[in-house]
């Protein structure tokens, strides 16, 4: 190997790529072999002809300055990515996708226990009614609107992370318009354009099998009256919205329409669209725009966003909205610290993802003991996301952690406090060497007849030296994230893919056939086909 | 296709083609005003400006007649929404609101004009090298073109950027001819090329007539059937495209449709030396009226869909226009 990691220093955390005892890991050996082969130069130089290509695509995400009455006051940027690729080996991956598969099921079975199964959970005691009731994503509009299969979380984007034991632990759930995972995509695009060499002898699954899953989802959640080809569409705040780029890409991957609220009209509790040839029925609507602008007759009235009538067609089941509505309360950050309990009482196993330890601010144990720390502690508000108000007490100011405490005394339901997680940290170019910074992963898991899990999903990662906000709305990157296939030679098992059998059967050729490039010789040029913003700014969008 | 869909192609075809017909008048008129006198420069600034159908919008900036004031405010003027710059950029965030349905290559030719253009820093163009400017203004958006028929699936997607496009350029085509019809006199010989030199038309008349005659003028920019920028030309493409739309009305059904055959009938049986000796500017008027009649029944009937005609079926009654006054009054949004 060259003199990538003669200099590179640990630092004391867990870091992906070098162990403690500074070697590389055995499921990076091969790709630190190919990065030998390459100067500084070389890397930065690839990333220079990525960072154009996206450009030149209009692959970006929009960031907002602080005027609320021009919404073209936006700046489209390119999401940095890092060209590092993060490798998880499949056994790793066979233990998280178990557990994301088992904590979407409960998550699943707990809103359609909320909304339509009488709330069972909290008549048992094990969620407090209180708490579900005071969180700002309960919905009681959802009361009764049935979603088929219970696949309320139909696109699940759940972000997880390492802690300094190297241990998977579960961060945040994102139900209800988790986004990102075009970049996940197109940064693999990119990434066998700009640097095929990484790849050659390797055992990437395949990632661009998505469009075709969340398809097939969206079309086998459609209401009987959809029939044999129901009509999906996507819907989208508009074109100045952050993830704007993502909307265009699903529905380009899906070759569906794109809609804006505008193009869509209810009639008589039935979905129609607008075409050049009269209106068209709608039966799915995989929506990107929040709840309260989703339809101005229940939510907010002064939405422009929405359709008027949305609700009155979805209750009546003459159109599915994917996420379901009132998802919300489920990722309520407070909420978050019942999930193993939900994964107890509704499927009775032991979670296989733990939570990060989190403490609950109306018990005033848990919060004296608290208030004592703040300093040490991450201090969230509940219904964010994007990585807005946080205080990360060992980074914070005097006055931040002040303004902290106080909110907290003023408003305890609002915040949860949690140890301060050192995220593992992955090598990333930064000016001629490498140096260690923090990753999460976001998996995306689909649910239909069965929940599945697209392999690899999102690593962002945050540029900033020491930094731990890896969000794309606060400057932070992405990286490509390979799952390995398991070695041939390797008995067939725990982890092979629950995807194969299903491509099997659809006759189609297999999402996750590996990824077979061959060597390099001289410079390719970037061609990636479209792609979107990740993050989670907000007009009305994402989460 | 969604209504909305098939307007925002429509429009970026029509801004594209806007951009481009403005960077060939501004080329030629520049260029050639070099060598004449003031009186004449006003006039061909005049010229240029209502061949772009701007006439109004610069008298009200109260700014001079002259080259650099008028070049400045087509190109990039704050005032004006149809500059070049503008034209660019609104052809390209409307590609940008339907760009599920553009041919890739497309979108990134326009994107990259656009980043380019904004790249560039323009009074410097103006003032040293103009030429250069509207070159790559004019081969930037030939390449968008070219990408569109070289990779863009003939769908509907396709047809409506085409029918905007090609309906801006018909309109662009007939004032153009209209304005400069009484500057081409006898001897005014570099009146007559820089006429045919904006609709890229000099070679072909060169090859077809001898010497300068203003029937030969009309026949080729108005009714040939050949040159790609001739009025009739174009309307007849957009014919071809307007009636191959899926799922609409055909002939006389569609008001739009009809519109159009009659005005490209009317250019198909005409005679060039009739015209030439009547009313000559009459004639283009009602053309360019017809033409914009046209763009107006496109959008009543595809892009503003009235909902309640297919929920409740309102039967109209006969000889009530499909939208009141569109089609009559020849309404519509230029800019």
């Amino acid at each position: 190997m060259g003199d990538w990691f003669d200099e590179y220093a640990t630092d004391g955390f867990h870091d992906e790529v070098v162990a403690a005892d500074g070697e590389v890991r055995p499921h990076y050996r091969r790709m630190v072999d190919a990065l030998g082969a390459l100067s500084p130069e070389d890397l930065a130089r690839a990333e220079r002809r990525r960072t154009a290509a996206f450009r030149t695509q209009g692959i970006t995400f929009t960031v907002y300055g602080d005027d609320e009455d021009d919404p073209g006051a936006g700046i489209e940027r390119t999401f940095p990515m890092d060209l590092v690729p993060r490798v998880i080996p499949s056994d790793e991956w066979a233990h998280l996708e178990r557990g994301l598969v088992q904590r979407v099921t409960a998550l699943n079975r707990f809103l359609d226990d909320l909304y339509v199964g009488g709330m069972q959970i909290v008549n048992d005691g094990v969620v407090p009614r209180w708490l579900v009731l005071s969180s700002d994503g309960f919905t009681p509009e959802a009361f009764g609107v049935p979603v088929p299969m219970g696949a309320r979380c139909l696109v699940a984007g759940i972000d997880v992370i390492r802690d300094d034991r190297g241990e998977y632990r579960v961060l945040e759930d994102n139900l209800r318009s988790p986004s990102g995972v075009s970049y996940v995509i197109e940064n693999r695009a990119a990434l066998t354009r700009v640097l095929p060499q990484l790849f050659a002898g390797e055992r990437v699954r395949r990632v661009d099998g998505y469009g075709r899953k969340l398809l097939d989802a969206l079309r086998r959640a459609s209401p009987p009256s959809g029939g044999e080809s129901p009509t999906v569409v996507v819907l989208t705040p508009g074109i100045y919205n952050s993830a704007y780029f993502e909307h265009v890409f699903l529905a380009t991957q899906m070759g569906i329409e794109l809609v804006e609220g505008r193009d869509l009209v209810v009639d008589d509790h039935v979905v129609y669209m607008r075409t050049t040839a009269g209106l068209k029925r709608v039966d799915v609507i995989y929506r990107r725009i929040d709840d309260r602008f989703l339809d101005p007759v229940v939510f907010r009235a002064d939405s422009t966003l929405g359709v008027p009538g949305l609700m009155s067609a979805a209750r009546a089941g003459n159109v599915t909205i994917a996420n379901a509505v009132g998802n919300g309360v489920a990722d309520d950050k407070a909420v978050y610290a019942y999930v193993p309990e939900m994964i107890r009482y509704y499927l009775g196993e032991e979670p296989i993802l733990p939570n990060v330890p989190t403490y609950l601010l109306w018990d005033e144990e848990q919060r004296a003991e608290v208030l004592a720390r703040l300093p040490e502690l991450v201090v969230k508000p509940v219904a964010e996301a994007g990585g807005y108000g946080l205080m990360i007490g060992p980074q914070a100011t005097e006055a931040e952690i002040e303004a902290a405490r106080r909110g907290i005394e003023a408003d305890p339901r609002n915040y949860i406090a949690q140890e301060v997680v050192q995220l593992s940290r992955h090598p990333a170019l930064v000016g001629d060497h490498f140096e260690g910074r923090h990753v999460d992963l976001r998996p995306f898991v689909l649910s239909g007849e069965k929940v599945e899990v697209l392999p690899g999903g999102l690593t962002r990662v945050a540029m900033r030296k020491g930094s731990l906000i890896v969000n794309s709305s606060q400057g932070g990157g992405s990286k490509d994230t390979w799952v390995l296939a398991p070695e041939p030679s390797s008995p067939a098992g725990a982890d092979e893919s629950p995807d194969a059998e299903a491509d099997e059967r659809d006759g189609a050729d297999a999402d996750d056939e590996l990824l077979d490039i061959e060597p390099a010789t001289g410079t390719v040029d970037v061609t990636v086909v479209g792609s979107a913003a990740a993050g989670s700014s907000g007009r009305g969008g994402g989460s | 296709m969604l209504a909305r869909t098939a307007e925002y192609l429509f429009w970026s075809g029509r801004y594209l083609e806007r951009a481009e017909s403005t960077a060939r008048q501004l080329d030629v008129t520049y260029h050639r005003l070099l060598e004449v006198t003031p009186a004449e420069e006003a006039d061909a600034w005049s010229d240029v400006l209502v061949a772009v159908g701007l006439e109004d919008d610069y008298v009200a900036t109260g700014y001079p007649r002259s080259a650099a004031p008028v070049s400045e405010f087509l190109v990039m003027g704050p005032a004006n929404r149809g500059s070049i710059v503008a034209s660019v950029a609104q052809a390209r965030d409307n590609a940008r609101g339907v760009r599920e349905h553009l041919a890739m290559e497309l979108w990134e030719a326009l994107n990259t004009l656009h980043l380019n253009l904004g790249a560039r820093d323009l009074s410097y163009d103006l003032a040293m090298q103009p030429f250069e400017l509207y070159g790559f203004v004019r081969s930037g958006i030939q390449g968008v073109i070219g990408c569109a028929t070289e990779t863009w699936s003939r769908e509907d997607a396709w047809r409506f950027f085409m029918l905007g496009l090609l309906l801006e350029r018909a309109e662009m085509s007939v004032r153009t001819l209209r304005v400069r019809h009484p500057r081409h006199q006898p001897d005014a010989v570099h009146e007559w090329s820089a006429t045919l030199r904006s609709a890229s038309a000099l070679q072909a008349y060169r090859r077809q007539y001898r010497g300068y005659r203003p029937a030969a003028m009309v026949e080729l920019l108005l009714l040939s059937p050949t040159l790609p920028r001739s009025v009739l030309f174009s309307l007849r493409f957009a014919e071809e495209i307007l009636g191959s739309l899926s799922d609409r009305p055909t002939g006389s059904r569609s008001v739009a449709l009809r519109l159009l055959g009659r005005v490209r009938a009317e250019l198909e049986f005409a005679d060039a030396a009739e015209l030439v000796a009547g009313d000559l500017d009459e004639v283009l008027t009602v053309v360019e009226s017809q033409i914009r009649d046209v763009a107006s029944a496109v959008a009543a009937e595809c892009f503003s869909y009235r909902v309640e005609l297919d929920l409740h079926s309102l039967a109209l009654l006969p000889g009530e226009p499909l939208i009141p006054g569109a089609v009559a009054t020849g309404q519509v949004a230029t800019t």
